[in-house]
């Protein structure tokens, strides 16, 4: 594989949406290219970082005693 | 002669199953049905009505499959059918003409660990994604915020994986641009806006 297929594949990598062989010579490439392996790092930190920032909110508790009463009449 | 315990009615077991399978999900609901009609008044609505029509439609519904995509569908029909029309207009924006700009050749060396994305606060986050056009902010927000996976989403958009693959690679692309200006403008970062 090289660095332009590799980098095709960057996101379904990181999203684990790739098949066992694929995935596997990723980490392949990833091994033996730091360029490659800095740019997925890069990548996989923004993704854990929007997550982070992103799922801080939940639903207000107001809303669920709303949703609570027009179901269930509580 | 002590009587046998009753068996619970049916509608006993209807509430305790959607609590089981679906309430467990009103944050989701809320933090999508949040980024899709860009305010919490809307979201509430938005969110209670979808659980009204889950609760009415429970018996459709195959238990122990998977109730998140199931509401988030049911989310997402409300949102289109009865919100977008008096919130957001839907872009005309043409998706094939947005200029990817990839911002990691631009960072590699001055921050190659992404450190400056730590400085970015929450509501800059939410704010720059609410600036997505909106077939990018709900495919990204199916699957960066709430971790759905390509097929799940391309059913609940309703379109076929290879579009949730680029819509997703564009909504990334953008989504770090934006950030990526705001952390240059802020001084988080030297680098040049994107």
């Amino acid at each position: 594989m090289n660095c332009r297929e590799c980098v095709e594949h960057l996101y379904e990598f990181l999203d684990r949406e790739l098949t066992p062989e694929l995935e596997r010579e990723i980490r392949e490439h990833l091994v033996d290219c730091p360029p490659c392996g800095e740019q997925f790092d890069f990548e996989e930190l923004f993704l854990k970082f929007l997550r982070a920032r992103c799922r801080t909110q939940g639903a207000p508790p107001d809303l669920k005693r709303r949703v609570l009463r027009e179901l269930f009449g509580e | 002669m002590a009587k046998s315990p009753e068996v619970s009615p049916p509608v006993d077991e209807k509430r305790s199953s959607f609590e089981r399978e679906a309430l467990v999900h009103l944050d989701v609901l809320y933090r999508v049905a949040l980024r899709l009609s860009g305010n919490a008044a809307d979201a509430d609505d938005l969110v209670q009505e979808t659980m009204l029509k889950a609760y009415r439609a429970w018996d459709q519904y195959e238990k122990g499959t998977n109730a998140k995509a199931w509401l988030l569908t049911i989310l997402r029909h409300a949102f289109i059918n009865e919100y977008r029309r008096r919130t957001r207009h839907p872009e005309t924006v043409d998706m094939d003409t947005i200029e990817p700009f990839a911002v990691f050749p631009e960072i590699q060396d001055e921050d190659p660990q992404g450190a400056f994305f730590d400085r970015i606060v929450d509501d800059e986050v939410l704010r720059a994604i609410d600036q997505l056009p909106e077939a990018f902010r709900e495919t990204l927000v199916l699957s960066d915020v709430e971790g759905m996976t390509y097929q799940e989403i391309a059913g609940i958009l309703e379109i076929p994986v290879g579009t949730v693959k680029s819509r997703l690679f564009r909504a990334r692309q953008l989504l770090q641009a934006k950030l990526y200006d705001y952390a240059v403008g802020m001084g988080y970062i030297k680098g040049s806006p994107a």
